[in-house]
C-alpha cells in the first residue's frame, strides 16, 4: 500500500494567486479549511473540519510551518487524532512550478509514521511483542534516516 | 505490554504487577504507547484503563484513501474558486 498520497493539478493561474489561496487564512477557508495559517516557519495553527467518530476524529488537524519559498515551496504537519491526547503525525508538502502561463501544483501527504507503525505493531505475532523495546528502536532508528547494522 | 493488553484492558495498576518496574516507570512507558497511538486511555471511576488500539492497518488504510479522495476533492474545488473569481 502506499503511504503517500499525491495529487499534481494544473492551474491557468499564477503561482502568486495560487500561493495566496494557499496561505491566506481568509482565501484558504473558501475553498480548504478554517484555520488562522501564517507562511511563517515555526508559526502553528489548527484547521478545523467536521469531527469523525467512526474515524477516531475529533475534527481537529494541529499544524506546524516547517518550510516556506514564497510561491514555490510550502509545507506543514498534520496531526490528528480522536481527541484523548493521542495524535497520528503526517506532513502536507506543496510545490508550486509556473508553466504554460499557469501554475502546475503538486500536493505531497506523507509522513504517517505513527499510523504505520500502530499496524505494524498490530499485525505482530505474540512472541514478537516480547522484543518490542528492540523493535521499536528499530523503527525510530529507520525514521531518523540512518539504516540499522 | 502491548502483549497482556492484546488479551484485555487493564488498568495501569494491574499492568504494573505484571513487570517488575516501578509505578511510575509503567506511567512512563503506558504515556510512550499512548503518544504513539497504539493505546487509548479511558478514565473509568477513579482508574486508568488502557485499551489497545486494534487493525492497525484498517485504521492505515482508512486514513489514506480518505487522504486520497479528500485532497482531490478540495484541489478541484481550489480549481472552480480560482477560475470563478479571477480571469485567466
Amino acid at each position: 500500500m502506499a503511504k503517500v498520497i499525491q495529487h499534481q493539478l494544473f492551474y491557468p493561474h499564477p503561482p502568486q494567486l495560487v500561493w495566496d489561496y494557499l496561505t491566506k487564512p481568509e482565501l484558504m477557508a473558501q475553498w480548504l479549511m478554517q484555520g488562522n495559517i501564517q507562511p511563517v516557519v515555526g508559526h502553528e495553527f489548527t484547521l478545523t473540519a467536521k469531527p469523525m467518530p467512526e474515524m477516531e476524529f475529533d475534527g481537529t488537524f494541529y499544524c506546524k510551518v516547517l518550510e516556506v519559498e514564497p510561491f514555490t515551496k510550502l509545507s506543514y504537519t498534520w496531526q490528528f487524532g480522536p481527541g484523548d491526547g493521542s495524535l497520528y503525525d503526517s506532513t502536507v508538502n506543496w510545490s508550486l512550478t509556473e508553466k504554460d502561463n499557469g501554475t502546475e501544483l503538486l500536493l505531497t501527504h506523507n509522513g504517517f509514521e505513527t499510523l504505520v507503525n500502530m499496524a505494524l505493531f498490530n499485525s505482530m505475532q505474540a512472541g514478537w511483542l516480547q522484543h518490542i523495546t528492540k523493535i521499536l528502536t528499530i523503527l525510530n532508528t529507520e525514521k531518523n534516516g540512518t539504516t540499522p547494522a | 505490554m502491548l502483549h497482556l493488553l492484546s488479551k484485555d484492558s487493564l488498568t495501569i495498576n494491574a499492568l504494573a504487577e505484571n513487570f517488575d518496574m516501578s509505578r511510575p516507570a509503567v506511567s512512563k512507558h503506558v504515556k510512550a504507547l499512548h503518544n504513539a497511538g497504539f493505546i487509548s486511555i479511558q478514565d473509568l471511576g477513579r482508574e486508568r484503563h488502557c485499551i489497545l488500539k486494534q487493525d492497525g492497518f484498517k485504521a492505515l488504510q482508512k486514513w489514506l484513501e480518505y487522504y486520497d479522495q479528500f485532497w482531490g476533492d478540495k484541489l478541484n474545488a481550489l480549481g472552480a474558486l480560482m477560475d470563478k473569481h479571477h480571469k485567466k
